[in-house]
């Protein structure tokens, strides 16, 4: 299908498309099977400016917006998610400086995200509270020195691996989510440290910790925007974070749906290429059409919030939502086209498999997105919309 | 500043499968469905030598190829990488030169560009994998040369290179001009940035034909394709005896000296 990228977008899919052939392809396995964090790869992705996509020019970037970032997530993942997680990963640790830093913090911060020099991270997560972020207890306490940070965040993508992190912590316990703000805080201060790596089903090389805070002084020029305004700054976030997470699947679920159409062209059974069977045939036909309306939904929302709109919280949901099931149903029928050779290590569908389940449950499971889509309905005047 | 010229020739990829590759003996030419042309990998290689040099001096890096409906897209990498200038060679006379004539019309435009210090090309195309245009250049302009290079550095009007050899390599230095034929120790072509992709468009491309050129290339050929064929493989499998391992081994070997392996 015709999306109509410019000149510039056209080369970031290229590239990225070389490059994971290229670098990612001969590796994913190796990654995924140790559990290594794919650094050799970041390297190759910041030399050739591709964590800069989205970042104004001014702070180093390309000046592109979310539908950039979107194809450059897309293209890796459609080789291994779990190098295209810790590249959005990311983003989504600077997407709250971007629009709401200083202009001190964003030329402190920005320049070395844009170049891939740093990576960051997000950090809202923790024990206490999943789809229920307003429950975290993280604290912040003000001083006059700056602000003292006690607790625990859970599941952090790039935890450890990371330089520069986005944490929710709350200055006002007793207003709850109305007292939570955004702290910059750098890997290496004071009182900082992490846990354990966890061991995941999927997306195996990308690192996933726990971020534990102990009495950690953080300047308090590294609050972002003001106090108490955490929450609101965190749900808008994941609104333009969400199309990046649906083009994970995207890519992920393209690559299956590759994957099996070669297999179903090889594999000979009763004389014949299974392809030329009319039961792979339907699956193949839903596949490809599950895949391309995800593209299209995910394109037009990612261009629909570089185009200044102001609410998009449905859009968005709908997504990541609509492409991660993509994802899981791709995958899950991609490895019945590949049969009993699909379930073994040797080739990649389990990988897929495995590296799908995510997303349906990570920025917010798709049980908690349909209830934020259905809010959105149900506030809705359907005229001259 | 080091004017650096790089010849690099177009060929269909070499990572294709072999099964995509047909031969038409009777016209002596490979018929190719569906393989994308590449930048040939050892002239990928010479390339970044180029850029290393380009990156510790002040240089002009010039990109050169030579042939028929060359593909401005493919050629157009070198460019994104970091060359300054891309001249191509077209003209229908320029189809299916031999090495010689190849050599002969390379050598040509780049005593007519003049001025060049350095001329770096691929140890051998992967498609012909003769390994004679490079050296050729450098006989025809009567300029020394260092084949098979796997590290080339600049010093003082001098080149130095270390020039692989089946158990190690060696040193060589040479006054500039000189020519420099780079193997793959040397190193994989770097990526272009997103930045030089959208800026190489802007990048001026120069197109010769045989009249711009001012000479035709040799119409007498100096090499002749006798005949072209695909090899046939045949496998054979044969279980060696013995009572022991020993025997098994001494057998084994006793096989592989009759069959001239060992």
């Amino acid at each position: 299908m015709e999306y109509f990228l410019t000149e510039q977008q056209r080369e970031i899919k290229n590239l990225t498309r070389t490059i994971a052939e290229e670098k990612i392809l001969p590796v994913r396995a190796e990654l995924d099977e140790k559990e290594e964090f794919p650094w050799e790869i970041m390297k190759i992705l910041a030399d050739t400016d591709l964590f800069g996509v989205y970042i104004p020019e001014e702070y180093g970037g390309l000046g592109g917006g979310l539908l950039d970032l979107c194809l450059v997530v897309e293209e890796l993942s459609r080789v291994c998610s779990a190098v295209a997680v810790s590249y959005a990963a990311s983003a989504l640790g600077s997407f709250t400086l971007l629009e709401y830093g200083t202009e001190e913090q964003k030329r402190k911060y920005l320049l070395d995200i844009s170049s891939g020099r740093k990576l960051a991270a997000f950090a809202l997560t923790e024990a206490t509270a999943g789809s229920d972020a307003g429950a975290i207890k993280t604290t912040a306490t003000r001083t006059s020195d700056g602000y003292i940070l006690n607790g625990t965040k859970q599941f952090i993508t790039n935890g450890g691996e990371a330089e520069i992190y986005t944490i929710i912590a709350l200055t006002a316990k007793e207003r709850g989510a109305r007292g939570a703000s955004a702290f910059l805080v750098e890997k290496g201060t004071p009182g900082f440290s992490f846990g354990r790596k966890e061991k995941k089903l999927g997306i195996r090389a990308s690192a996933t910790r726990e971020l534990v805070f102990e009495d950690c002084l953080v300047p308090e020029e590294n609050i972002i925007g003001r106090e108490g305004i955490g929450f609101i700054m965190t749900m808008k976030l994941l609104d333009r974070s969400r199309p990046g997470l649906g083009a994970q699947a995207l890519g992920l679920a393209q690559g299956a749906l590759e994957a099996a159409v070669d297999y179903a062209r090889k594999r000979i059974q009763f004389g014949h290429p299974i392809i030329a069977q009319q039961a792979v045939q339907q699956m193949l036909a839903d596949m490809a059409t599950g895949v391309e309306a995800a593209r299209a939904l995910v394109y037009a929302t990612a261009r629909m919030i570089d185009s200044g709109a102001k609410n998009f919280t449905q859009e968005s949901a709908m997504s990541k939502v609509f492409a991660s099931d993509t994802a899981m149903k791709v995958t899950t029928d991609a490895m019945q086209i590949f049969g009993g050779v699909g379930y073994m290590r040797d080739y990649p569908i389990e990988k897929m498999f495995r590296d799908a389940k995510i997303t349906q449950i990570y920025e917010g499971t798709n049980q908690v997105l349909r209830n934020a889509i259905a809010f959105e309905l149900r506030k809705k005047k359907w005229v001259g919309d | 500043m080091v004017n650096i010229i790089v010849c690099i020739k177009q060929v269909f990829d070499p990572e294709a499968p072999a099964s995509a590759y047909k031969i038409d003996a009777e016209a002596k030419r490979v018929i190719l469905k569906g393989i994308p042309p590449v930048l040939s990998p050892f002239d990928e290689n010479a390339l970044e030598a180029a850029l290393r040099i380009k990156d510790a001096h002040d240089s002009k890096v010039t990109v050169l190829s030579v042939g028929r409906n060359l593909s401005k897209a493919v050629l157009m990498k070198s460019l994104a990488v970091g060359a300054d200038e891309l001249l191509l060679l077209e003209d229908g006379a320029f189809e299916e030169m031999d090495s010689y004539a190849t050599a002969f019309t390379l050598a040509s435009a780049i005593g007519k560009l003049g001025g060049y210090d350095l001329i770096l090309t691929g140890r051998e195309a992967a498609d012909t994998n003769a390994g004679t245009v490079g050296s050729g250049i450098a006989e025809i302009l009567g300029i020394p040369s260092i084949t098979i290079v796997r590290k080339v550095e600049l010093d003082d009007g001098k080149v130095i290179a270390e020039r692989v050899v089946s158990d190690g390599y060696e040193v060589i230095e040479t006054p500039l001009p000189s020519l420099i034929t780079v193997s793959n120790e040397l190193g994989e072509l770097r990526y272009a940035t997103v930045k030089e992709l959208v800026a190489s468009r802007n990048k001026p491309i120069m197109t010769w034909n045989a009249q711009e050129l001012g000479v035709e290339p040799p119409q007498v050929r100096q090499a002749r394709l006798l005949s072209l064929f695909i090899p046939q493989k045949e496998n054979r499998c044969e279980i060696v005896g013995g009572e022991t391992a020993e025997e098994m081994g001494a057998n084994l070997a006793l096989k592989l000296r009759a069959a001239q392996i060992l």
